[in-house]
């Protein structure tokens, strides 16, 4: 769309509207103002301007339009743009004039607050001009849109700009067409909020215009065609972002005084104390009572309560406006029998609704008052009011979003499960639940539940069991990731909560259960492999001892260990082999130490040492090994963990490990196959300690990591004349790399110092 | 070389009691010399009779002599050299000569137009041409001429239904039957706008537009006869699409500048203007005759012709501007 075609508007609407797509549209919408941008930064001003006004005039023409409904909303936001932009352009086009003389010398400097009597003569003119030719444009609609645009510039003119909005809201009843109009209106609040100080008049004549408007859309029953009903629905709720912008507006700062005032003239109030009983449109009030301050509502709440059930129409949902006031009601404390009054007319209102939906919405909205002063008999007839509908005519996706705020309040309103499942419907509302609503209060019900400490009562159990299975089985349904992480740690939180006490048995079976119930949860696996092994030492510590249980418990967890992943599993089987160990199972112990170096070896293979942390965490779990295996010798093992070790990395925390492990053998194992095994083990392991410990890169680090060797070896160990010199070699790595004056250097001289009393001569001086 | 008028005021618009002033701007790449420059106010009435409802015969007699109202010639410099380079040359003088000369406002209309020229004139000998440059100015009434009474606050109610009609209507809007009633000011600053308002009470065709009409009708008398042509000068729409009924909508009309003036009665010519309110239904031959001549009556239009009178007053434009516009307040 260029020039040409806007001296021709004529072919533009006939053939450009209907033959070209909207994208087409807009992306043209955006050239034009580029073009006018252009010519503009161009330097070209007077141009730009004369432009900008042709292609207002028609771009405004454009909105007079609205058999494109859908789009109408975005053609005005694009078109607007146009406006401002024009408007903009205006301003500084006057204000340039006033700064300026012709030949570009300057004048003077108009601040921000300049008052009309330091505007010159010409830039007056100007402004008039502006004026007097956007007045003379023929068509209503670009002419209200232009003088919009350019309202800001009667500043140029007058001190105390005319109340020309007063005017323009009363032209814009002009607009034939309901949904031009009040988007016109719309364009007026936005241009006005740019005025310096303007009265809210016109808003309210707005709203005021806007309800007439309305009322004759919804009445004109007679004068409808089918079509037109259609669109009936859709023209209001395009309507609506008006309505809303135009009440914000209004709402915006005002005193007690004035929302008075509003309010009455609105027609709302009969005199300046209560709300009266004059009609309105639906819409109109929904947004009224949004915006009202909320000490106007809290003091109003039966008034208002009165006018929600007068208005009756199909502009919007009476059941939203209820909705909307139970919310408002929510938001500050109301004396107890204000909320009595509103719930008794409420409840009385929506008993005669049929549909699930809007009574949701309602409930919805109450519930939290409900909750909050305790009315049970009306909680309970509510949720009889939503059981009853729910099994007549089933539960839509729409109503089962309400359905699960709702569900999701009660519950957290509740401390104990038991107290929720009193209340009679609730089991009957939750069978009705499907879908992913389901999930989330299933979800809610199970985290509520394991806040405590533990469950030991078999019918929760066996409610949250059914429900985790549900749960369990929706999960490869959920799409988020993170949702399943959350059903998961509920779920194993849930499981690791479960205490039947002395019924052990029944764990134990209950743990069975789980593992074939939850096959998807691998952390699930890890939860019951570690209460079967707490309730493998519950069973120890019984006064009767129970071997044969402790055995299945043990089993039990061999035999899920496997299938959980493999890095796990290590740690599984150690802590498993410990409890059998300590069950006396010895042979169950052998074999599981067994899996768990098989384990590392796998491991190993597989893995290798992704992060620091999971190395950490293997060190520290290897230690462990150790130190178990100090008290269950296994022979022949100590090799396969070493070789495992070595060949897997060498770090700060691997140093001190090989040596407690050579330790630990050193002292306690009596085998003297194994014991040469074992100094050939140490030599290896000293070796490559002292290979790691030159390979450091950082002098800082491999400085602490020498002196920690030389701590371990001196504690550890007798120190022969082999060892002293490994010592000292730490230690004068130790001493290049660190300062003299470092404690841990000193004090780890000391201790070599102390440990090799015998070797004098080379006894480590610690003056430096 | 160049010379160009430069007046004193950007909007150009003098009063017959005050001067005239501003400066003769000369560029030129060499010296030249020149005899007296002089400036000329000229301003008349021309009168000329195209079509309307003249004659065929008088239509022939084309342009009306014109109605001298002023034509003054003053020397500003003596002969002498103007330099190179620009060069200005302020000049004044006084519009009214004498008490004599009746001004007319600046007016451009179809057959009567009043206007006001200022003309420089540098002689410069027989060898080389003149050099000289034209401007127009606009006159508006003395301040002392103006009416002295308060423009009349009182509006004319008026009533269009399908009976005040005097033109045929479709039988669906003759039978269906509207009602729009209002109110409209016919006396109006030519600073201000026209204003007054308008309600459709009611109307079983669906309106199409509601639109305010200027008319402007200029008369000259020629012989014994009156010459009388209509235009329409503007269109205001103020209703666009099936308003609301019984709500009060605005009539505020900007008066154009130039192709309006006061009311004019003089002896051989008048100028008056009309206000039309016009309503457009909604039909289906409508959209067959777009562009039809405004001044007919159609079968879908309903309309209520009203005179208006249009004076200069003597409150500042700005003011006017929306005193009135803030009348319209409910």
């Amino acid at each position: 769309m260029h020039l040409e075609e806007l001296d021709d508007p004529q072919k533009f609407s006939d053939e450009g509207v209907k033959t070209i797509t909207w994208q087409e549209y807009v992306s043209r919408l955006h050239e034009l103002k580029d073009e006018i941008t252009h010519s503009w930064l161009a330097e070209d001003r007077v141009t730009s301007l004369k432009l900008s006004i042709k292609v207002n005039i028609e771009v405004a023409k454009l909105l007079m339009d609205t058999s494109a409904f859908e789009f109408y909303p975005t053609l005005f936001v694009l078109v607007t743009d146009i406006m401002d932009m024009l408007g903009n352009l205006v301003w500084l086009r006057i204000k340039q004039k006033a700064e300026f003389y012709e030949d570009g010398t300057f004048r003077c400097n108009l601040s921000e607050s300049f008052q009309a009597r330091d505007v010159c003569a010409d830039a007056k003119e100007t402004c008039y001009n502006w004026f007097s030719k956007i007045g003379a444009v023929q068509e209503l609609l670009p002419r209200i849109y232009l003088e919009l645009a350019i309202l800001p510039c009667w500043c140029f003119l007058l001190d105390q700009p005319p109340d020309s909005l007063q005017r323009l809201v009363m032209m814009t009843r002009g607009i034939g067409d309901p949904v031009a109009s009040a988007y016109c209106r719309l364009y007026m609040a936005h241009c006005a909020q740019k005025l310096p100080a303007h009265d809210i008049g016109y808003l309210v004549t707005c709203v005021n215009d806007i309800r007439v408007i309305l009322t004759q859309i919804l009445s004109a029953n007679e004068r409808t065609h089918k079509n037109v009903k259609l669109n009936k629905v859709l023209q209001v709720s395009l309507m609506e972002p008006t309505i809303e912008y135009i009440m914000k507006c209004i709402f915006n700062r005002l005193t007690q005084r004035q929302v008075n005032e509003v309010l009455s003239e609105l027609g709302l109030m009969k005199n300046q104390e209560d709300l009266g009983s004059v009609s309105c449109v639906s819409i109109i009030l929904h947004h009224l009572l949004k915006e009202l301050p909320i000490e106007v509502v809290s003091s109003n709440v039966v008034q208002i309560l009165h006018l929600i059930e007068l208005c009756k129409d199909n502009s919007f949902g009476q059941h939203m406006n209820y909705r909307l006031l139970g919310f408002r009601l929510y938001e500050r404390k109301s004396p107890v029998h204000i909320v009595n009054a509103v719930l008794d007319k409420v409840t009385q209102v929506i008993a005669l609704y049929d549909s699930l939906d809007e009574y949701l919405k309602v409930v919805d909205a109450y519930i939290d008052l409900i909750l909050q002063n305790q009315m049970d008999n009306h909680l309970n007839s509510i949720l009889e009011g939503i059981s009853n509908r729910a099994w007549n005519k089933g539960v839509t996706e729409d109503e089962m979003l309400s359905l699960q705020s709702l569900m999701v309040k009660l519950l957290s309103h509740f401390e104990r499960l038991e107290d929720v499942f009193s209340l009679v419907q609730f089991p009957e509302i939750l069978d009705v639940m499907y879908g992913k609503s389901q999930d989330v209060v299933f979800l809610h019900i199970l985290n509520m539940t394991t806040r405590n400490d533990h469950i030991s009562d078999p019918t929760s159990i066996q409610l949250l069991f059914e429900i985790s299975q549900t749960l369990h089985g929706n999960i490869e349904f959920m799409n988020v990731k993170d949702d399943d992480g959350q059903v998961a740690r509920s779920i194993s939180r849930f499981v690791h909560m479960v205490d039947y006490g002395a019924e052990m048995e029944q764990h134990l079976a209950f743990l069975v259960d789980c593992r074939g119930a939850f096959g998807k949860l691998n952390d699930l696996k890890e939860t019951l492999v570690h209460s079967s092994n707490s309730l493998a030492i519950q069973a120890l510590k019984c006064a009767k001892k129970h071997p044969s249980f402790v055995k299945s418990c043990i089993t039990f967890s061999e035999v899920t260990i496997p299938s959980i992943s493999s890095h796990r599993q290590f740690d599984l089987f150690l802590e498993t082999a410990e409890v059998a160990f300590l069950g006396g199972l010895v042979s169950h112990s052998d074999g599981l130490i067994d899996s768990a170096i098989r384990c590392l070896h796998a491991l190993d293979i597989i893995d290798g040492f992704r992060t620091p942390s999971d190395a950490e965490g293997l060190v520290s779990s290897i230690r462990k090994l150790c130190g178990f295996l100090i008290i269950v010798p296994v022979p022949g093992l100590v090799k396969d963990i070493s070789v495992i070790w070595w060949s897997g990395h060498s770090s700060t925390g691997s140093i001190g490990l090989g040596l407690k492990l050579a330790y630990n053998d050193t002292l306690y194992c009596g085998d003297s196959s194994y014991n040469q095994e074992l100094v050939s083990l140490s030599k290896l392991v000293l070796e490559n300690l002292l290979c790691a410990v030159q390979q450091e890169p950082s002098q800082a680090a491999r400085g602490i990591m020498a002196l920690e060797a030389c701590n371990c070896i001196a504690s550890s160990f007798m120190l022969n004349n082999e060892l002293s010199s490994i010592c000292l070699t730490l230690i004068e790595t130790a001493k290049s790399c660190l300062s003299a004056k470092d404690r841990y250097l000193q004090s780890t001289i000391q201790l070599v110092n102390k440990q090799s009393p015998t070797f004098v001569g080379t006894t480590v001086s610690t003056s430096v | 070389m160049s010379v160009e008028l430069k007046l004193s005021r950007p909007n150009r618009i003098y009063r017959p009691s005050e001067t005239l002033e501003g400066k003769i701007v000369v560029k030129a790449q060499s010296s030249i010399s020149h005899y007296e420059i002089r400036l000329t106010v000229k301003g008349s009435v021309n009168l000329q009779v195209r079509g309307g409802s003249a004659g065929v015969v008088e239509s022939l007699y084309g342009v009306i002599k014109p109605i001298p109202i002023v034509n003054r010639v003053i020397g500003v410099k003596s002969s002498g050299k103007i330099g190179m380079g620009t060069s200005e040359i302020p000049f004044s003088l006084n519009l009214r000569d004498k008490n004599l000369e009746r001004f007319y406002e600046t007016f451009h209309g179809t057959n009567i137009s009043i206007q006001y020229l200022v003309t420089v004139d540098i002689p410069r000998g027989y060898l080389h041409k003149s050099l000289s440059a034209t401007m127009e100015f606009i006159v508006e009434s003395d301040k002392a001429d103006l009416l002295q009474r308060p423009l009349s606050p009182e509006m004319v109610i008026f009533y269009i239904t399908q009976d005040t009609q005097r033109h045929p209507l479709l039988p669906e809007i003759k039978s269906g039957g509207f009602w729009v009633t209002g109110k409209i000011s016919t006396q109006c600053s030519l600073s201000g706008p026209i204003s007054g308002e308008l309600t459709v009470e009611a109307s079983a065709v669906p309106i199409q537009s509601i639109d305010i009409q200027l008319f402007r009708v200029e008369s000259i008398l020629l012989g014994e006869k009156i010459v009388t042509e209509t235009s329409l000068i503007q269109t205001t729409q103020i209703a666009d699409g099936d308003v609301c009924r019984h709500l009060t909508l605005p009539i505020y009309v900007i008066l154009p500048r130039l192709v309006t003036c006061p009311t004019t009665l003089a002896g051989p010519f008048s100028i008056e203007f009309k206000v039309a309110i016009v309503i457009s239904f909604q039909s289906e031959l409508s959209k067959l005759h777009k562009k039809s001549d405004p001044k007919t009556p159609r079968l879908w239009l309903a309309m209520e012709t009203l005179p208006l009178e249009l004076v200069r007053t003597k409150t500042i434009a700005l003011k006017q501007f929306f005193v009135s516009a803030s009348k319209l307040l409910y």
